[in-house]
């Protein structure tokens, strides 16, 4: 008996089990929590592996000319397509994507919930050959389809 | 004078419908973790209802399945309007890892309008709490062009 009055003289003045959330801040989600994606436009390589690893495509890329030599690349995270596995931080090399600890993804028009970021890219240098190198390397592929040829007759006729 | 006394005590209890459309269950646990004397959603006033008729905020979880959506249609046709729909997850808005498959057929805009929206997989009860706080004061302003709607109607015929 009296182990339960002390246990009911305690909680009469313990702080409540309820969180008081809505009149304090959020409280901090536990480590390692994987919440909103946030993408640093900076270090971005466009190797495109994020795109490649994420099960539920919450990515989008546009690129577009902006001249004759760069491109814009856009990169759009959708936060309500994200299923929050981290596979795309784990995978980026650049750790351009990290999950950050926000978790009040609440809105009510799709673009809150976008994560974007675009940056500037040179376009890769297209190979530059004089005709007769072209000439010759084409003359190299059709001799060596040709043998290939060949050896396979031969394998044939036997 | 009474129309006021029942809108004003209405503000205070929104109640929840919660339609699972095909979730994988962690979203609806959430939802129910929001109820319990951790996070007490209750002293707010909403409450979970066992019928789509007494609902004033209709909670759908899951990225509706073939098998779900006839009878969430059918649900959702029988809340009395004015009503918010809250999307619970990533799954109702774009189907998350599940997007392409056919055995689903969303996002829920398809079929009924979402006023609010939770990302995450799953969110956090916080942030729950949050939207529905959100969907209880979209509510209110439907509620109350409903009335003012009404008021020029009657005005109108009289
Ligand atoms: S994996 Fe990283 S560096 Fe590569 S495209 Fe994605 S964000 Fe950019
Ligand atoms: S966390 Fe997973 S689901 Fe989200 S964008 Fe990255 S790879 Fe895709």
């Amino acid at each position: 008996m009296l182990p339960y009055v002390g246990r009911a003289l305690s909680n009469l003045f313990r702080k409540p089990a309820t969180e008081r959330f809505p009149k304090t801040d959020a409280p901090e989600p536990a480590k390692n929590y994987r919440g909103r994606l946030s993408y640093d436009p900076t270090k971005c390589i466009n190797c495109g592996q994020c795109i490649r690893v994420c099960a539920p495509q919450a990515m989008t890329r546009t690129i577009e000319d902006v001249d004759s030599e760069t491109q814009k690349i856009t990169f759009t995270f959708d936060m309500t397509s994200c299923t929050y596995c981290g596979l795309c931080a784990d995978f980026c090399s650049q750790h351009t994507i990290t999950m950050s600890n926000d978790y009040m993804i609440v809105g009510t028009k799709p673009e809150d919930f976008m994560v974007t970021g675009s940056f500037l890219k040179k376009k890769p240098v297209a190979p530059k050959f004089t005709p007769e190198q072209i000439a010759a390397m084409k003359a190299a592929a059709a001799k060596k389809k040709a043998e290939a040829d060949a050896a396979k007759a031969a394998k044939a006729g036997e | 004078m009474f129309q006021k006394m029942i809108d004003d005590s209405m503000k205070r209890s929104p109640w929840i419908f919660h339609i699972n459309a095909g979730s994988c269950n962690g979203c609806d646990i959430e939802l129910v973790s929001v109820l319990t004397p951790r996070y007490d959603a209750e002293r707010f006033g909403f409450r979970l209802t066992g019928s789509p008729r007494q609902a004033d905020i209709v909670v759908v979880s899951g990225p509706i399945t073939l098998q779900s959506r006839d009878r969430m249609i059918r649900t959702l046709a029988q809340v009395p309007e004015p009503f918010c729909v809250v999307s619970l997850g990533s799954c109702p808005r774009s189907g998350n890892v599940f997007k392409g498959s056919y055995a689903i057929d969303g996002p829920l805009e398809k079929w009924t309008h979402v006023d609010v929206s939770v990302g995450g997989c799953t969110p956090k009860p916080e942030a729950i709490i949050a939207a529905l706080a959100k969907a209880s004061a979209i509510l209110e302003e439907k509620r109350k062009a409903m009335r003012q709607a009404d008021k020029a109607d009657k005005e109108k015929r009289s």
